[in-house]
């Protein structure tokens, strides 16, 4: 009994000293982080100003990669199969994270990752051109119980439509979905009057002169503090958009640490702030323990979610 | 004139003016280098922008941006390989004059035609920028869809010996487009088990493959045995004036929808230039020579992507409203400085988009300055012996290849094209239609859905777009033009 409790407390302490003397230095490379979207796009943004403050922070050179393709889904399954030593991490929003999955047979699922921190998230908010007819919340229900109601976003399974899935449901009412190819031809779609409404992030006013109707959020924005919450009109609907640091499941857990105290910092610095607030985006920190459970949570709610709309196949 | 004066007062500085130097210098240099397209030169100095000031990264961004549209004109030219996408119909005539030893002439004609497609597309900006705005949400996809089946017209043109070969080709670019993941759906299609190919094929690689590659290895099938041509006569010669102003007509045409296809969200300068080259391939009095090394033929190409520069920047600067994939990128820098490009800075900053408005301006003669006296350089380049030219050429095409979505996939795809490129070329296919379907075909078929659902399945509600319907009109009378006119010279003989 005694041996038995020496010998693996020997094992024990090999281990730990194998291990710390392996990542002594960790970082002492160049950190490559994966961004599935395209240079210059929602995710890429603040992903970059992301990596400056930890290449600060980490005192190693951060290359941010873009690698596009099939919503995010071709980025995360090069990442997933990556090596798990912390020279490979991902800067991952939360529509490649838990809904891709359910919506394709990506080889990663919930298991794969560590999430490290959270980073930055944004409520949607329910918008309408300028002139359009819908004046509020029960215009809108109104509409889409009368005549009809077209609703756009990017493709099935996207975050716009999950937003349209859940007022649906919510409301009460049915609506039309027009997928587009994401951005731009939401935008045009709006402008034209050929779709009603969609869901957008707090930019809505500054980049496409759009009003809005609620936030999906149980809070208040302070950055637009005159639209009301849906919680508000008596609708408990919270739909948003996150983005997370992740890396591959299996990475030591010293490695963990020193990105998870790493990330604390960078989202604490008056220049991540600056840059942020200038790019009209939201910060919001959740650490390694809190952030963990909750995307879990969300991969499981918003599998729930497809699967009832039948969109998993 | 106000806005000007603030334009002016928050743009002129000596590091804005470097900026835009360095900008055009590599936006110029990337085009020409077959791989190194718009998007992937503005990716590679979107990291420098962290330091610079909001001035200089708009100047920085908008040089590249405008110069590398040309800078694929020079290798389509010299060396039969379109250096962007922008640039695949200019090989189409372009190859052709520098093979009949009037490759300077050729850069001369491309170089001018650019300048003359970017000022146009400018003064048209400056003059009714957000009125064209507004017009433009205006073109569903309906609308768009009649443009994309106009472009695809030019297949019938491009196909030089078989049209059967060349519509074959065509169908096959854009069955190539419905590879991977399909975003109406979430479906994926043709990926036979590969994830590798969920994100589907992207079309840089695949027109490196089959123009740049193709190219080497066509070569060096004829290495041992007979030898091509060589391009002789590099330089830069300007057309005389006489050939100018006769040709005043063609300018304004290609201008005229370069810009107009560029405002349009989403079509993109690839798509205008064979819109141009149908047209002008139809209704220019030389069109017997197209395809020949017709100036023509240049013009159509040239200033229809370089118009599309400024068109492209309407709905981007005025509507947030990215017109093609390096507005993209270009709203995303603006977006890191801090500006978000739209409704409120259109409304409230009007001069910062004046400002942008001179800075392309200045970069499109800076462009043709270049032009004119790079093409010493580029002598110099085509005299190195040919294996060592030609080894450069596919150490840049694989490198341009993986950079433009950083997938290893896309080497891959694009050594894949260039071996099927030049058994295509043995076999006497036109290879210009793969592209043509391959740049229009996720256009066409996104569209036509997205309309379709919108019209809940109703093919007669989703044509009855009156500006869908003018297109379609269009498309009709411009195929059977030819065939009447045909029909009747061909009675009056008997």
């Amino acid at each position: 009994m005694m041996k038995q409790m020496i010998t693996s407390a020997g094992l024990v302490a090999g281990l730990v000293l194998t291990a710390s003397t392996a990542f002594a230095e960790y970082p002492e490379r160049t950190v490559n982080m994966l961004v599935p979207f395209g240079a210059g796009g929602g995710t890429d943004v603040p992903a970059r100003f992301f990596a400056v403050e930890m290449e600060g922070i980490l005192g190693q050179n951060i290359v941010v990669s873009n690698v596009e393709g099939a919503g995010g889904t071709v980025g995360a399954t090069q990442l997933s199969q990556a090596e798990p030593n912390g020279y490979n991490l991902g800067f991952l929003p939360v529509g490649t994270t838990t809904t891709q999955p359910h919506l394709k047979r990506t080889s990663y699922n919930a298991d794969s990752w560590i999430p490290i921190c959270m980073v930055s998230q944004g409520p949607f908010y329910l918008v309408v051109a300028e002139d359009s007819p819908i004046r509020s919340v029960d215009d809108y229900i109104a509409m889409a119980s009368g005549d009809g109601l077209k609703f756009a976003g990017a493709g099935p399974g996207s975050m716009a439509h999950v937003a349209q899935l859940t007022l649906d449901n919510k409301l009460g009412v049915t609506t039309q979905y027009i997928p587009t190819k994401g951005g731009g031809d939401i935008a045009t779609e709006i402008n034209g009057g050929r779709a009603d409404a969609t869901a957008w992030f707090a930019d809505f006013g500054t980049k496409f002169g759009w009003r809005a109707l609620a936030v999906l959020s149980d809070q208040r924005s302070e950055q637009h503090p005159d639209v009301p919450t849906l919680a508000e009109l008596g609708y408990d609907t919270q739909v948003s958009v996150w983005f997370g640091f992740f890396t591959q499941a299996g990475t030591p857990d010293d490695v963990v640490n020193i990105l998870s105290e790493a990330c604390a910092k960078a989202v604490e610095t008056d220049s991540f702030k600056e840059n942020m607030a200038g790019a009209n985006r939201l910060i919001r920190y959740m650490g390694t323990e809190e952030f963990g459970p909750f995307f879990r949570t969300a991969f499981e709610l918003n599998g729930k979610l497809l699967e009832d709309a039948g969109l998993v196949k | 004139m106000d806005q000007v004066a603030q334009a002016i007062a928050q743009f002129a500085s000596v590091g804005v003016l470097l900026a835009l130097i360095i900008g055009s210098v590599w936006g110029t240099i990337a085009g020409a280098l077959p791989g190194i397209g718009t998007v992937a030169a503005l990716i590679v100095a979107l990291p420098f922008t962290f330091g610079m000031s909001t001035e200089a990264s708009i100047a920085l961004f908008l040089g590249i941006y405008v110069t590398s549209v040309y800078g694929g004109s020079i290798s389509a030219i010299l060396i039969n390989t379109p250096g962007t996408p922008q640039s695949a119909a200019t090989v189409l005539d372009g190859y052709p004059m520098a093979k009949a030893g009037k490759a300077d002439l050729a850069i001369g004609w491309a170089t001018f035609s650019s300048l003359v497609g970017g000022v146009f597309s400018l003064v048209v900006l400056i003059v009714a920028a957000p009125l064209l705005a507004r017009a433009s949400v205006a073109f569903g996809p309906a609308a768009i869809f009649a443009i994309i089946v106009f472009a695809l017209t030019c297949i019938a043109w491009v196909s030089v010996g078989s049209t059967i070969k060349g519509l074959l080709a065509g169908v096959i670019g854009l069955w190539l487009t419905t590879i991977g993941t399909d975003d109406l759906t979430g479906y994926t299609r043709f990926d036979f088990g590969q994830p590798a190919l969920m994100g589907g094929l992207s079309l840089i690689p695949v027109l490196i493959g089959i123009f740049a590659l193709a190219e080497v290895f066509h070569r060096a099938g004829h290495y041992f045995a007979a030898k091509p041509p060589d391009v002789s006569n590099v330089g830069f010669r300007m057309p005389g004036l006489g050939e100018l102003t006769l040709r005043i007509p063609q300018f304004l045409r290609a201008s005229v929808i370069g810009t107009f296809i560029g405002i349009l969200p989403g079509t993109g300068a690839t798509a205008a230039t064979f819109v141009s080259y149908s047209d002008l391939r139809r209704s220019s009095p030389r069109r017997e020579n197209f395809g020949k090394g017709e100036p023509d033929g240049l013009i159509a190409s040239e200033t229809a992507n370089n118009a599309v520069t400024g068109g492209a920047l309407i709905p981007t600067l005025a509507l947030g409203i990215p017109g093609d994939g390096g507005t993209v990128v270009l709203l995303g820098v603006l977006t890191i400085q801090g500006l978000t490009p739209g409704f409120d800075l259109a409304q409230n900053n009007p001069h910062i988009l004046t400002g942008a408005f001179l800075l392309i301006l200045i970069a499109n003669f800076i462009m043709f300055g270049l032009g004119a006296l790079g093409s010493r350089i580029f002598a110099r380049i085509l005299a190195m012996p040919e294996p060592i030219l030609m080894a450069f050429i596919m150490l840049f095409s694989f490198v341009g290849a993986f950079v433009v979505r950083g997938n290893p996939i896309d080497v891959i795809i694009c050594a894949t094209a260039g071996v099927v490129g030049v058994i295509l070329r043995f076999a006497k296919y036109p290879v210009a239609p793969i592209v043509i379907g391959m740049a229009l075909g996720t256009t066409f078929e996104g569209k036509l859905r997205q309309g379709m659902i919108s019209a809940q399945g109703n093919f007669v509600e989703f044509i009855s777009d009156p500006i869908a319907l003018v297109v379609f009109g269009l498309t009709v009378a411009f195929i059977a033009a030819p065939v009447i006119g045909s029909r009747r010279s061909g009675k009056r003989s008997v």
